[in-house]
């Protein structure tokens, strides 16, 4: 049971880490230049909508398979005009990143666009949320506020019986406070898998000797983790015999368990826990 | 001048000598002869040959030896876009394509011999799986719904023609499928409610033939939206019958606007391949609300299904169910999850899902599997029939599904998110739908790659790390890898050209050619031939 809870623990770590090393860069964007501020009004209303126009066509090319045609979300992805990204962009200061590296592990492919090119689907963007935001009430996707239909009582019974949610979890534990940290989807989305926690390998070396890690890459040929001291080290298979403790794999076997009625109750629930 | 006469004739003998020692004497292209029965030389069209079996007969490339696969050259496309094309292959040339972009390139070397560049347009530029040949033309479609006929010899355009009106929202990615004088063609497009077409085109003029609709049903109380037909079908000539998938209905997610099974929408259809007459239909996905498409490759195969000999149709259908009709007249013989399904309520007497009223998309969330691009794609599946075994590119998954009416009743109406999926290639008895090995190629994501299989036992495919992979066909072992820098993004093909055979796979940018090494003789030019590939082609 102790060893679950290191486990658990070092797994939230984990997930706080990567959470973090992937807005930190973001966020931490140099402050925006003047000539860059400039580019960010585009999104206002009265300014550049001729540069909006033009982002408007690349988006219908490159963008609105995935995020829709009017960047509310569609096939595959996000709504953008509810992202958090796109809110704390300025200036492309976090779109561009994006758009050029893409975002691989999440199916983004990058894109090669000019600078102007890339301003202008920058500009594009912030109209398009601009237009959906006018438009509060009745605006599309998933509100916090859909996400009400649970009983709170019938969803901590769920918790503590058929979920089996607290052979794993605490609600004063590593639970505590989490509906303060998300809200809406992204919690509920948390809540059914959190799709970046980390898992726990051993690798036993051919001498008998075992060395434990966070896993860091798993394939049908090499394993690799990050071991205690934060190093990165992998090993060729099948020399060597590895073992994963994956947590969040109990989140996959529940699945096939739930009613939409058990996930509306607990999500119910684990919104009190703030 | 008596100069000018010996250089002629020094030009002529060289000439002369050069077209005796290539396979095929002159540049033939392609013909119906050659269409129903493709030399090993070939892979003239999108699934190499009709059935969309993805099995080759070559055999030099053999379970015990395909450990010694290595690089006989890569071709670098120098562009961000995915190489989601099979590329075809005759006369020794390549021809494979991404968006608005076709190369042809030797077969033998892999080194660059024309590029083609489509105008700049505002179409969809989601992918392109490649082209079509007849003759010595190929055929190839813009992202802006339009057709090109390209001279195979140097890539300089024909003619291009309007397939559908891109400025309402159609656009195009697949491969065309030339069957006799007919090249046929879909058309892609359910961000708007648009009604979908199957067309045919003539391939000297591009004049149009014929067009089968999806809002064909008779007795339909008002026009239905969607069926895009944006993947290639196949052929039985002995039939003379072709085989389509249909999209999902438009508005997507919000079946509410759209009462009824929405026919002929997430549906097999047997079209006359000369008139474009519907012959039969089965409709994998009664009123889908959920984006399953049924377009996934409908494979024809010729084998004993409970004691008899049958024409079977076999396709993994997107929406989780493994689909055995007897394809001279659509009856189901076979219909049998290969993945996680929770939104039916069972069968319906004609071997169809009947979806769950309440697994549609709601305003506080449905819990959905598969996840919206499905359990399989639109890569391909390959059947091998030493085993009997349909192999499948499979994502089981979960999803959230929404919807709520003011997502209103346009496109896609709704919103839905994928919450979790591993990959795996799953090998199904076709007889009884059961899984007979499973081999896992993403650890909670998805992979991409599509199959084939060889005569020899061989299957070829790629995990969701970037590695190409050779497995054992009989119980899904590795038996050879190759990491190539980013998952395998298109369905692998392979051809026998002076003695050795190549497989082919793409990966992100770059085209790669695996063989065995050379042995007696030749030398080795994989180094070499990657080098000079290096530079960008244009």
């Amino acid at each position: 049971m102790k060893k679950l809870r290191t486990v658990l623990f070092l797994a939230a770590i984990g997930m706080i880490t990567l959470y973090s090393a992937r807005w930190m860069p973001l966020n931490a964007a140099s402050p925006a230049s003047p000539a860059k501020v400039q580019a960010s009004a585009a999104g206002a209303p009265g300014s550049s909508s001729d540069q909006a126009v033009a982002g408007g066509a690349l988006f219908q090319a490159n963008c609105a398979f995935c995020h829709g045609r009017d960047a509310q979300g569609g096939e595959t992805g996000p709504d953008l005009t509810q992202s958090k990204l796109v809110a704390q962009d300025i200036a492309g200061s976090n779109i561009d990143i994006v758009v050029r590296n893409g975002r691989p592990e999440k199916g983004m492919p990058s894109f090669k666009f000019s600078d102007q090119e890339l301003a202008s689907l920058v500009a594009f963007v912030h109209a398009e949320k601009a237009k959906a935001e006018s438009n509060n009430g009745r605006r599309r996707g998933v509100a916090v506020s859909d996400l009400q239909t649970g009983n709170v009582e019938a969803g901590k019974q769920y918790f503590n019986g058929a979920g089996q949610c607290s052979k794993c979890h605490s609600p004063t534990g590593d639970l505590a406070g989490i509906a303060s940290r998300y809200q809406g989807l992204q919690l509920e989305e948390r809540m059914l898998y959190p799709r970046d926690a980390k898992s726990k390998v051993t690798v036993t070396l051919p001498s008998g000797k075992k060395i434990v890690g966070m896993l860091a890459y798993l394939d049908g040929f090499t394993v690799g983790m990050v071991d205690a001291s934060g190093t990165y080290r992998s090993w060729t298979l099948p020399n060597v015999k590895y073992s994963v403790d994956s947590p969040v794999d109990a989140h996959v076997k529940q699945f096939p368990k739930y009613t939409d009625a058990d996930i509306h109750n607990l999500m119910a629930y684990i919104q009190t826990l703030r | 001048m008596k100069l000018l006469k010996s250089i002629f004739f020094l030009v002529l003998g060289a000439t002369v000598c050069t077209l005796a020692l290539a396979p095929r004497v002159m540049a033939q292209g392609v013909d119906a002869a050659m269409l129903l029965n493709p030399p090993a030389d070939s892979w003239p069209t999108y699934n190499g040959e009709y059935s969309g079996q993805r099995h080759s007969k070559l055999t030099q490339i053999t379970p015990q030896n395909v450990k010694n696969l290595s690089l006989a050259w890569a071709f670098q496309t120098n562009q961000t876009a995915s190489i989601k094309s099979t590329p075809l292959l005759v006369d020794g040339i390549l021809y494979f394509t991404v968006p608005d972009n076709v190369w042809a390139v030797d077969a033998r070397s892999g080194h660059l011999i024309w590029h083609y560049h489509y105008p700049p347009n505002k179409g969809d530029h989601i992918g392109n799986r490649g082209v079509a040949m007849y003759k010595n033309w190929i055929y190839f479609m813009g992202p802006d719904a339009h057709m090109v006929s390209l001279n195979a010899k140097d890539g300089t355009m024909r003619w291009n023609i309007v397939v559908a009106d891109s400025s309402k929202g159609y656009w195009t990615t697949e491969a065309p499928l030339v069957v006799g004088d007919h090249v046929i063609a879909g058309v892609g497009g359910d961000l708007d409610n648009l009604p979908m077409f199957v067309q045919s085109f003539d391939p000297e003029t591009g004049a149009l033939q014929w067009r089968w609709n999806v809002d064909s049903a008779p007795g339909l109380h008002k026009p239905i939206t969607g069926g895009t037909t944006w993947m290639p079908g196949t052929y039985d000539p002995k039939l003379n019958l072709l085989y389509w998938g249909t999209g999902n209905p438009t508005p997507v997610l919000n079946g509410t606007a759209r009462p009824g099974d929405n026919l002929y929408t997430c549906s097999i259809v047997a079209l006359n391949p000369d008139t474009g007459k519907l012959v039969w239909a089965f409709q994998a996905s009664p009123h889908d609300t959920h984006d399953w498409d049924a377009v996934e490759t409908p494979v024809l195969v010729d084998g004993d299904f409970n004691g008899r000999p049958r024409k079977m149709l076999m396709q993994a259908s997107r929406n989780g169910y493994f689909f055995v009709l007897d394809r001279t007249n659509g009856k189901n013989l076979l219909t049998v999850p290969y993945g996680p399904v929770n939104w039916s309520l069972g069968l319906d007497k004609k071997g169809q899902p009947i979806p769950n009223p309440a697994k549609d998309p709601a305003p506080d969330g449905r819990l959905i599997a598969p996840e919206e691009s499905g359990v399989t794609n639109w890569r391909a599946p390959s059947f091998d029939p030493k085993t009997g075994l349909f192999l499948v590119s499979a994502h089981p998954s979960y999803s959230l599904y929404f919807a709520k009416p003011s997502d209103g009743d346009y496109g896609w109406a709704g919103a839905d998110y994928g919450l979790w999926g591993k990959a795996a290639i799953e090998a199904i008895d076709y007889k009884t739908g059961k899984i007979r090995w499973s081999h896992e190629v993403g650890r909670n994501r998805g992979a991409g790659a599509g199959i084939l299989t060889t005569a020899s036992g061989v299957t070829f495919t790629g995990d969701a790390y970037g590695n190409v992979l050779a497995l054992n066909t009989s119980d899904g072992k590795t038996l050879w890898h190759a990491g190539s820098g980013a998952p395998v993004s298109n369905s692998p093909m392979t051809y026998m050209l002076d003695g050795r055979q190549y497989v082919l796979t793409g990966s992100g940018g770059v085209l790669f050619a695996w063989a065995l090494p050379k042995t007696g003789g030749t030398t080795m030019q994989s180094a070499r031939s990657v080098s000079k590939n290096g530079r960008k082609p244009e």
